[in-house]
């Protein structure tokens, strides 16, 4: 009857969810695999023979169900 | 064909200790062989709450270490004669548990029981991983609260990639009790409701168990309130053993209190 008193205020429950959603989405992707330094020494070594690298970042993804790395190596200009 | 199911958490305080006691005391109600493992090594609680600490002689490391056999060690529930109970040990601390032995030990109880029920310990370190190891199926235990729920998703995270069955590419299967719910704060919007952690956490529901002051009662007496046929709590839990022993048993959401015209007269102004 006077719900129209408190709907300027979000729902607590509601503001949980979405902090949730996130902090998990964060936890999930944040943890670094044990190999991850020895992969990219690796990954600049492959790359070097063709492209200098500047940098190179890899990150693991994961869902509910599947595991992905996922890799970005950014090129040095002109050379 | 019998089952190993690890009841985890990711946070301790949960109620995990006490689901474990119901759940194996509703599946032995229900007639089948069953066994509870406390394994928390180091602190011992399923004995109090299942009202057999008096009774404890032997404990399962050393059944592990072969310094005691295992019929001297498991100890048979005062409340219903298929249950059976086998402690952790106070004196040693999590590090003695290595994962031979633990599948040795399973491997015998899985021929006395159809049910292997084991409490794990509260965190996500070596003694969770040693729990989930070996298990078929996980009972995860939260309360509708943002630690909870978080954490726990960092333990499911654990068990699908340290278990042994998450090793070789299957998948343990998970169940989801949500525990402590107040349905009147859910109705306010005040509490996380089952389909909101169900989004969030994409697991199997198993079962809703509601806040209800009898549980502190009953472990008060080392008599679980699955045996009070008035708890709404107990209720909910005689569900859930019924789900794991294969019954279909419909969810029931619990249902807020109808308060009197004080309580109604309180809420317009909430």
């Amino acid at each position: 009857m006077f719900s129209w008193l408190n709907k300027k205020k979000k729902k607590s429950a509601a503001v949980a969810k979405d902090r949730l959603k996130i902090a998990i989405m964060s936890d999930r992707t944040g943890h670094d695999l044990p190999f991850m330094e020895d992969l990219k020494r690796d990954i600049i070594e492959v790359i070097k023979k063709y492209k200098e690298v500047s940098n190179i970042e890899i990150r693991k993804v994961s869902h509910q169900e599947t595991d992905a790395i996922a890799i970005e190596v950014e090129l040095e200009e002109h050379k | 064909m019998s089952k190993v199911i690890a009841v985890i958490s990711g946070k301790g305080g949960v109620g995990k200790t006490t689901t474990t006691a119901n759940v194996g005391l509703g599946i032995a109600r229900n007639g089948r062989q069953c066994v509870v493992v406390d394994f928390d090594i180091g602190q011992r609680n399923l004995d109090m709450i299942l009202g057999l600490e008096n009774r404890v002689v032997y404990d399962m490391v050393q059944v592990m270490d072969e310094e005691a056999r295992l019929d001297q060690a498991l100890i048979r529930s005062k409340a219903n004669s298929n249950l059976y109970f086998l402690p952790a040990s106070q004196t040693k601390d999590k590090s003695v548990l290595e994962s031979e032995k633990i599948e040795k030990l399973l491997k015998d109880l899985r021929k006395r029981f159809e049910y292997v029920i084991l409490d794990a310990p509260a965190g996500i370190e070596s003694g969770f991983e040693h729990t989930i190891e070996f298990a078929d199926e996980a009972i995860i235990v939260v309360n509708p609260e943002v630690s909870s729920i978080r954490d726990s998703d960092r333990a499911i995270g654990i068990l699908d990639s340290k278990s042994r069955k998450g090793k070789e590419g299957g998948e343990v299967k998970k169940h989801l009790i949500i525990n402590r719910v107040d349905p009147g704060m859910v109705e306010r919007g005040e509490m996380l409701a089952t389909d909101d952690i169900l989004e969030i956490l994409s697991v199997d529901l198993l079962g809703i168990v509601p806040e209800d002051k009898g549980v502190i009662d009953a472990s008060n007496q080392g008599h679980p309130v699955v045996l009070d046929d008035e708890s709404e709590a107990g209720a909910a839990y005689r569900r859930i053993a019924k789900r794991l022993c294969g019954e279909r048993i419909p969810l029931v959401e619990p249902q807020a209190k109808k308060e009197g015209l004080v309580g109604k007269l309180k809420g317009l102004f909430r």
